[in-house]
């Protein structure tokens, strides 16, 4: 898709093998599994639970300019939806391209309205998406 | 890359101070380092994906 998707918790690299051995949902995961056994990334990005030592369900998409453009927090029980973070990634890549333009809330794909900020546009939004 | 660089709670818009990471890459069946400095050497987009813990419900 484009860009490098890590998954990171607090388990140890080996920890991580031992999983992706053994649980054969992840039969086909091939994203590279990041170890964060300090909390020392969870923290960085404010996802680190002091409590249980654990990583809350945090996505964070970051340009190649190191720019954090996207961040997604959810409780442990919620799970995230991939085609969300697909669209936003979709977006992002496009905005990166044409930066004077801007992505409205129904934005899915390539191909799809986007908006022009201007004069014009002011109070007009309805009419630009039509 | 010092300690005093990496606070906590980055938000939208900011700049993420590069880290290194211990990886198990599945792709190589090994073990190795993911570098932020590197991917943006790159010209590549990451994506960081936490979740609580290995063998739970993900």
């Amino acid at each position: 898709m484009g860009a490098e998707v890590i998954t990171v918790s607090t388990d140890t690299q080996f920890v991580h093998l031992a999983w992706k051995r053994d649980e054969k949902l992840l039969e086909n995961v091939q994203y590279p599994m990041g170890a964060d056994p300090t909390g020392r990334i969870s923290r960085m990005f404010g996802v680190y639970d002091e409590e249980t030592g654990l990583a809350l369900r945090g996505t964070f998409i970051i340009n190649p300019e190191g720019v954090i453009l996207n961040s997604e927090v959810n409780y442990y029980n919620m799970g995230r939806n991939i085609d969300e973070l697909m669209r936003k990634f979709k977006a992002n890549l496009h905005l990166s391209k044409h930066t004077d333009e801007g992505c409205p809330a129904k934005w899915k794909d390539e191909g799809d309205k986007t908006l022009k900020p201007s004069a014009d546009l002011v109070g007009r939004v309805y009419e630009a998406l039509q | 890359m010092g300690a005093e660089e990496i606070c906590c709670g980055l938000k939208v818009g900011q700049k993420v101070p590069d880290f290194e990471m211990d990886i198990y890459d599945p792709k190589k069946g090994d073990f190795g380092k993911i570098s932020l400095k590197k991917l943006k050497k790159a010209g590549k987009w990451t994506i960081l994906f936490f979740y609580p813990a290995d063998f739970t419900f993900v």
